[in-house]
């Protein structure tokens, strides 16, 4: 059988635990790391964390063109009101004099102003493909229309970033998910934990017993034994990752700064990848979802359904911010979705399937306080097939920057191929 | 021998296994495997019987799945002018009503979990009851392997309920016959021209003022069906869709090496214009108005104009008889059944017979399993077993079967299960303490008919092995010892029968021979028999036979088959 990469690499490092050069895995290593002197410190490693709204977020309703004449003529019953001086009235929060927040995404409003909140509106992906299911892949993908591309372009990213002690860490990506996305699919090792306080043997799910706790160590035990098995190195990859976490103790985690994470699944896995951060178990890139999005009836206005959701995912964007504190320094958010709404209301008080949508960069390293991408706007010979927001950022561009400038990939063709890459075409988000 | 072959060409070996396939010789036994049809499996069909949504016609699954599809737009539509009616009563209290959380999307208590969304979950419990209880238990992995190989995601549309036909008409029927049948019947699978969207492949052209009329008309008697404008001039519709003309040669029959270029894909979708789904009754048609009646080369072929539905036959003959896919299906199966690389001798000598057989299937796999590649040591206990496969062996290695579960009513347990395939409510379903073996399978990673992308799950079991996925594989381990799996019998057989329960090392024997035949690493059993000595000699003296039966379960050595 042939020796994975992976498995390489892994004895690798356990090839100079055991001459010395270099304290790099094992027990005490964890607990250098777990225990770092000083948790705030930045690593200099940086951090994507990925954020996918799927079910087609509306974008002309999360950052409203409220400037533009056409926005209140395409939306008669599911406008946000224009910005007003007065209080307890809500309309959108001004950002720009075109642009203006949802109100109920005000939790944002504070990282816009210090300047690491970055905006895209008319961002997406050029296909014209309005299925839910084929968008989302192709956005996982990187690509367009392009089905012969099978793994993640985050998967790729990564593999193409540096080789360096991280890449040994078995958090390096994970997903908080019960099933690894699509983004994160290919050759380097990715881990799907629906729920960190689930991530052991007999913890949860199955009602643990007496027993579990001396059947984890057997299973350790053998797993650890079984050298020269392909199985070998996951089993320990597996302990070793239940071990960090046990160190890290997720059950006695406080958020830091005052944030309040908002209740619920989505919520919950923002703070979980906080404090994975937190914990220095080697965490490069995260990923989380959060749906709701698909509002083809009664949407609503400054209030209702979406604006539902967008209490709960600002006040999630902003409490994992506020949480992280001086680490946000290395890290970056990247909110997305597989494609926007239709300008127009239709026949039930909602939006149907669109093309181009509103993305949100935010973080540290961002140069935020500003709505990038080119406004096409919204008179019928401006929109896409006479229907839809017209695309003027390709998302690739986005993620390509991101991929490069922060994360440090060395050929972002290999991450998107088939697409026409050029640093002049980034939109500029980062100041390197 | 008998234990290598009752692994690979079956989900393993249950109690007893071993010593019949002995009494009637592993000849006779791989020659009864190769033909179902004379293995009686009566009890098998009588459990399956429950299933009625699985009985039921194309055209039946299809209207329901659209109606309820209409309904659900409807309560959607009701639920949300409820909302707004009490949002408006509650005005006066705006400030509290902006705190308050977004409501669940819940649908009203009474309701009935709905037809299409059952579908799936019996869907997948007929293929668990049928790998653990089949006597054809060869079948039941061709049957795995094909559909597999023709993968259809049941989350895309419509293909939650056409799968069943797919699975019940295309797979199953013709897994040991022709491989040009098989390929034909899932080119006209209506669950394939969805998934890979041939349905919506045509040639581009325009519809006059009095068709966009018909089309409004036609389009009034389907519910749910989009509304149709009508222009006072020509429209354009319509275009090609190379997804299907694609996959069918990258994935279905030559290989991405296969020797085909972009210019055959586009060749191929002109040739499948026109091969469809009839949007009243969900069933195959080919409408002759929306295929390119131009003349086509595919792969060299001169294919004459106005050959209508023929030209996509021709186009399965020449990829069923191209040695590209003799040499690709062989390499899958020889993947399959014998190792993550397969010998080439052997794929090259399965690939003749393809060739010289016009395909049959039955032939092809004969021709691998008597080789003396599948019986080479380089082949045992070589392959990482799927979940699914893991799930299915220590279910039968304990000698259990899968029962139904007697707290929750079967429909209450199924929408669960669909409801985790679907990726809903895992929130909930990762901290229930009750699961059924087919939540397990999914928390493994391998949710079944669920595999979002066109290559279904890799044939390469290396693939399987990921640190997340193991943990889970562990805690099912555990969860099956000690009986709290909902839908699994308790253990009709007692493993250690005959065993003093006071002699820990003879429970351990027993426990390897009854499950690892005897295999177990001297590095597994050194643990082992730490882990029992480390007992509180102060405890009761017996050993705790349901958590050593997890470990054993749970090592490295049972991973593989």
């Amino acid at each position: 059988m042939t020796l994975t990469r992976r498995a390489f690499l892994k004895r690798g490092g356990l090839a100079l635990v055991s001459v010395g050069t270099m304290p790099f895995w094992g027990p005490s290593f964890l607990q250098q790391l777990v225990f770092a002197a000083n948790p705030t410190q930045t690593g200099g490693k940086k951090i994507l964390i990925c954020i996918f709204q799927r079910g087609a977020v509306d974008g002309l309703s999360m950052v409203v063109p409220y400037g533009d004449p056409y926005y209140y003529q395409a939306r008669s019953e599911i406008a946000i009101p224009q910005p007003t001086q007065k209080t307890g009235a809500e309309g959108v929060l001004d950002l720009n004099g075109l642009f203006g927040f949802h109100p109920n995404m005000a939790a944002l409003m504070p990282i816009y102003k210090s300047g690491h909140l970055a905006l895209i509106q008319a961002c997406g992906s050029p296909s014209s493909n309005r299925s839910h299911f084929d968008a989302q892949d192709f956005m996982e993908c990187g690509v367009a229309d392009d089905k012969s591309i099978r793994t993640g372009w985050l998967n790729r990213a990564l593999l193409d970033c540096p080789e360096d002690r991280a890449k040994l860490s078995p958090f390096r990506a994970v997903s908080m998910t019960s099933i690894l996305p699509r983004t994160l699919q290919g050759d380097q090792e990715a881990l799907a934990i629906p729920d960190l306080k689930s991530f052991g043997v007999g913890v949860a799910g199955f009602a643990p017993s007496s027993t579990t706790a001396s059947a984890a160590s057997g299973f350790e035990g053998m797993y650890d034994s079984a050298v020269g098995d392909l199985l070998h190195g996951n089993g320990k990859d597996a302990f070793d990752a239940i071990g960090m976490l046990k160190a890290a103790d997720p059950t006695k985690y406080s958020p830091r700064n005052g944030a309040v994470y908002p209740n619920g699944a989505f919520g919950r896995s923002l703070m979980q990848i906080a404090q994975m951060i937190k914990a220095n178990i080697g965490v490069e890139v995260a990923f989380s979802e959060i749906g709701g999005w698909d509002t083809h009836v009664n949407q609503g206005g400054a209030q209702g359904q979406l604006a539902n959701r967008f209490t709960e995912f600002s006040g999630g964007l902003a409490a994992l911010y506020q949480d992280l504190g001086d680490r946000m320094n290395d890290v970056v958010i990247l909110t997305m979705s597989e494609f926007g709404r239709t300008v127009r209301q239709n026949g039930n008080r909602g939006t149907d399937h669109g093309h181009a949508t509103c993305f949100m960069v935010l973080g540290g390293p961002i140069r935020g306080g500003k709505v990038y991408g080119k406004w096409p706007g919204l008179a019928h010979e401006q929109l896409f097939e006479g229907r839809d927001l017209m695309l003027t950022t390709d998302y690739r561009d986005v993620f390509a920057e991101l991929s490069q400038k922060h994360l440090g990939a060395r050929d972002v063709s290999k991450i998107f191929p088939n697409h026409n890459l050029n640093a002049r075409n980034y939109p500029g988000l980062l100041a390197v | 021998m008998i234990i290598h072959v009752l692994n690979r060409l079956g989900y393993g070996p249950r109690p007893g296994d071993v010593e019949r396939v002995e009494k009637m010789g592993l000849t006779a036994y791989m020659r009864q495997q190769l033909h179902p049809e004379t293995i009686d499996d009566s009890a098998l069909q009588a459990e399956l019987a429950k299933f009625d949504i699985l009985a039921m016609g194309e055209t039946e699954l299809f209207q329901d799945f659209r109606d309820e599809q209409q309904a659900n737009k409807q309560r959607q539509i009701d639920r949300a002018n409820a909302e707004k009616m009490s949002a408006t009563t509650a005005s006066t209290n705006s400030a509290t009503a902006q705190n308050e959380r977004p409501a669940p999307a819940k649908r009203p208590g009474g309701e009935p979990p709905r037809r299409s969304y059952l579908a799936v979950a019996e869907l997948q419990d007929a293929k668990i009851i049928s790998a653990v209880d089949s006597p054809r238990q060869l079948y039941e992995v061709l049957v795995d392997f094909w559909s597999n190989h023709f993968n259809i995601d049941v989350r895309k549309g419509p293909c939650r309920v056409l799968k069943v036909v797919d699975e019940r008409d295309v797979i199953r029927p013709h897994v040991l016959g022709k491989f040009r049948d098989l390929l034909g019947a899932s080119a006209k699978s209506p669950a394939m021209l969805h998934y890979l969207d041939n349905f919506q492949n045509s040639a581009p052209r325009e519809i006059s003022p009095n068709e966009q009329r018909r089309r409004q008309q036609y389009a009034q008697q389907i519910p749910g069906a989009p509304a149709q404008t009508v222009d006072n001039k020509p429209r354009p519709v319509g275009g090609l869709n190379e997804n299907y003309a694609r996959e069918i040669m990258e994935l279905h029959t030559l290989g991405v090496d296969g020797g085909y270029t972009q210019k055959d894909v586009q060749e191929v979708a002109r040739c499948f214009t026109g091969w469809g789904i009839d949007q009243r009754t969900g069933e195959f048609a080919f409408t002759p108005r929306r295929h390119d009646n131009g003349s086509k080369t595919v792969l060299g072929h001169e294919i004459p104009p106005n050959g209508g539905i023929q030209d996509g036959e021709t186009v399965l003959d020449i990829l069923a008889s191209h040695p590209s896919t003799a040499k690709f299906i062989c390499t899958e199966l020889c993947r399959r059944l014998v190792a993550d690389d397969p010998p080439p001798a052997l794929v090259e000598r399965a690939a003749a017979v393809f060739r010289t057989t016009d395909g049959d299937l039955r032939q092809v796999v004969q021709t691998i399993i008597y080789s003396p590649e599948f019986f080479s040591p380089q082949a045992y206990r070589a392959k990482i077993k799927s979940p699914f496969e893991f799930a299915v062996s220590a279910v039968r290695a304990t000698g259990r079967t899968i029962v139904p579960d007697d707290i929750l009513p079967m429909n209450k347990r199924l929408a669960m299960e669909a409801g985790a395939t679907f990726d809903r409510n895992m929130d909930r379903i990762a901290n229930a303490r009750r699961k059924s073996l087919d939540i397990a399978v999914i928390e493994m990673g391998e949710p079944l008919f669920a595999y979002q992308a066109p290559t279904g799950y890799t044939e390469d079991s290396r693939k399987w092995v990921n640190a997340g996925a193991l943990i889970a594989r562990m805690n099912f381990a555990l969860a099956l010892a000690e009986h709290k799996v909902v839908d699994v019998s308790a253990s009709p057989v007692d493993l250690i029968r005959g065993v003093d329960s006071d002699k820990p090392e003879l429970v351990l024997d027993q426990l390897n021979q009854a499950l690892l035949h005897g295999e177990m690493a001297v590095a597994t059993r050194a643990t082992l028999e730490k882990q029992i000595s480390r007992k509180d000699p102060d405890q009761a003296s017996t050993v705790n036979v349901p958590e050593l039966t997890a470990l054993v379960l749970g090592s490295p050595e049972f991973q593989r088959h």
